[in-house]
């Protein structure tokens, strides 16, 4: 395989974003990629994006077939990929391979999700679709009620609070206040999420124990990368950012079929994989993106994926080691938690932050000589886990 | 009663519940049939307060039972104050309307 680069970084802000549909979000952010890749007028091979549910949420579905017309990127081959929350991380994978086997040498990755267009409860029923048909999903499991199980066991196993996870969110939410693509903005305090008498109405029960401030925001979204060789990189004077590794595994569709559930196995081998292919190790790691889309992943997902030891991770959160400026920052973006959670567009949102961190583009979060960067892309409810290991050259 | 279906694998002895085409241990592909017993344990939980679209309810209980012939399987728990571990009796009966039909899954009281 030959080594890939990004040449090409862009994302639009995630918030609600009435006056866009999903391909407007697209091309957008698709644009800034091909712009920030100096790629002028030269072709691009083929288009992957990632997208869960546009048929559910927005009635349209080949939206990659449409994103290639409205780009005028004809006849690049084009491609939606679904993979649930792990869409964008399954883009991101089918580009990179597209380019390391060299049957294309430009590849252009979008991953968007138009949530807003449906209500709140709409849209928990569309994200539950996900679920186990049969064994879930006819009893109204949502995925914040698949968290709250996962929580409350992790609670019982290794000693986390209520305050650990309100932790990861106060973290998170100081983190997007650097981010101008953040959708929340918003600074938090554990007094108002867990101690003042309006405690509860600020951070109500969502599926106990997981409150509101333990979720991510429901958000519109679309983030791009652009991959190259790294040849067509140096032509096109990109500074190179490489795909050192990726890695993917699997788990049972049911929580309740897993020996141990609260052992993420996923988790721990996506992400052996890509620090196997990339032979970098978890201490090597400058700055990590994490799949928060509860408070509780970041903790496990840092445990898991081989960062702190298990039952640890909630201990160096509050040492304050995964902070900008701590040992390994973990979500400087925000994470799903700030930065929102368009379910398609995240995997590729975490990849654009990594390419901005590692390029010292970051601004106000930037974590200081970052050169390795990790993501993980954590789908259903860990039953399809995409990981990346990113390195810069410079 | 009516109740679920679990599969049990002729060549391993592997409880599964849902239903695979091969066994999740040893990839066998010929199963019994069986139900789970009439009780089991409380493995976790959690109080959905935010229900999705289609389910017209304040607050629901959702858990995962372990059955003591070893089925594991999500539910419906009817217990004012659930515990981890609690012994519960399981029941049959609608859980969800889809489509205008009644949809049938298990719901678990606990056991005196």
């Amino acid at each position: 395989m030959r080594p890939v680069v990004i040449a090409g970084v862009g994302m639009i802000p995630f918030e609600r974003r009435d006056e866009d549909s999903l391909v407007d979000m697209l091309a957008m952010a698709g644009l800034k990629a091909m712009d920030d890749a100096n790629l002028g007028d030269r072709p691009v091979d083929a288009v992957y994006v990632g997208n869960m549910a546009s048929g559910l949420f927005n009635h349209q579905v080949s939206v990659a077939s449409a994103l290639v017309d409205r780009l005028s990127l004809m006849p690049a081959a084009a491609d939606r990929i679904e993979n649930g929350p792990a869409s964008g991380g399954s883009a991101v994978k089918n580009g990179f391979l597209a380019v390391a086997s060299g049957y294309c040498d430009i590849v252009l990755v979008v991953g968007g999700e138009k949530m807003r267009e449906v209500i709140g409860p709409k849209a928990t029923d569309i994200v539950a679709c996900m679920t186990h048909p049969n064994a879930e999903y006819i009893y109204g499991v949502t995925l914040p009620a698949l968290a709250g199980m996962f929580t409350r066991l992790y609670m019982e196993k290794y000693g986390v609070t209520r305050e650990h996870l309100t932790l990861v969110a106060i973290k998170n939410q100081e983190n997007g206040l650097l981010n101008p693509y953040a959708h929340i903005q918003m600074k938090i305090t554990m007094e108002g999420v867990l101690t003042h008498p309006q405690a509860h109405v600020n951070s109500p029960v969502v599926a106990d124990p997981i409150h509101l401030y333990d979720c991510c925001p429901v958000s519109d979204g679309a983030a791009a990368v652009l991959l190259t060789t790294e040849d067509i990189a140096n032509e096109l004077k990109r500074p190179i950012v490489t795909i050192a590794g990726v890695g993917q595994a699997t788990d049972t569709h049911t929580l309740q079929e897993r020996s141990d559930p609260t052992d993420l196995k996923a988790v721990t081998i996506a992400s052996q994989k890509a620090f196997s292919m990339s032979g970098i190790k978890p201490k090597d790691i400058d700055v990590a993106e994490l799949h928060d889309a509860f408070t509780i992943l970041e903790i496990a997902e840092s445990e898991h994926a081989g960062f702190f030891p298990k039952g640890q991770g909630a201990n160096a959160l509050a040492a304050g080691e995964t902070q900008i400026g701590g040992k390994l920052p973990i979500n400087p973006s925000g994470g799903l938690k700030a930065r929102g959670h368009p379910v398609g567009a995240t995997g590729v949102a975490q990849i654009v932050e990594l390419v901005w961190q590692l390029r010292g583009e970051a601004g106000k979060r930037q974590v200081k000589g970052a050169v390795n960067g990790f993501s993980l892309n954590f789908g259903g409810f860990g039953n399809n886990v995409i990981a990346f290991v990113l390195r810069s050259k410079s | 009663m009516n109740t679920i279906t679990a599969y049990k694998c002729k060549k391993c002895g592997l409880v599964m519940y849902p239903h695979h085409f091969r066994c999740l241990k040893c990839n066998g592909r010929e199963f019994e049939e069986i139900k789970p017993s009439a009780n089991g344990k409380l493995l976790t939980y959690t109080i959905i307060e935010q229900l999705p679209w289609g389910i017209d309810e304040r607050e629901r209980v959702l858990g995962v039972v372990e059955f003591d012939n070893g089925v594991k399987a999500l539910g419906v728990i009817k217990a004012k104050d659930p515990k981890l571990g609690m012994k519960l009796k399981a029941g049959w009966e609608p859980v969800r309307v889809i489509g205008g039909e009644k949809v049938y899954g298990l719901s678990f009281q606990p056991t005196k």
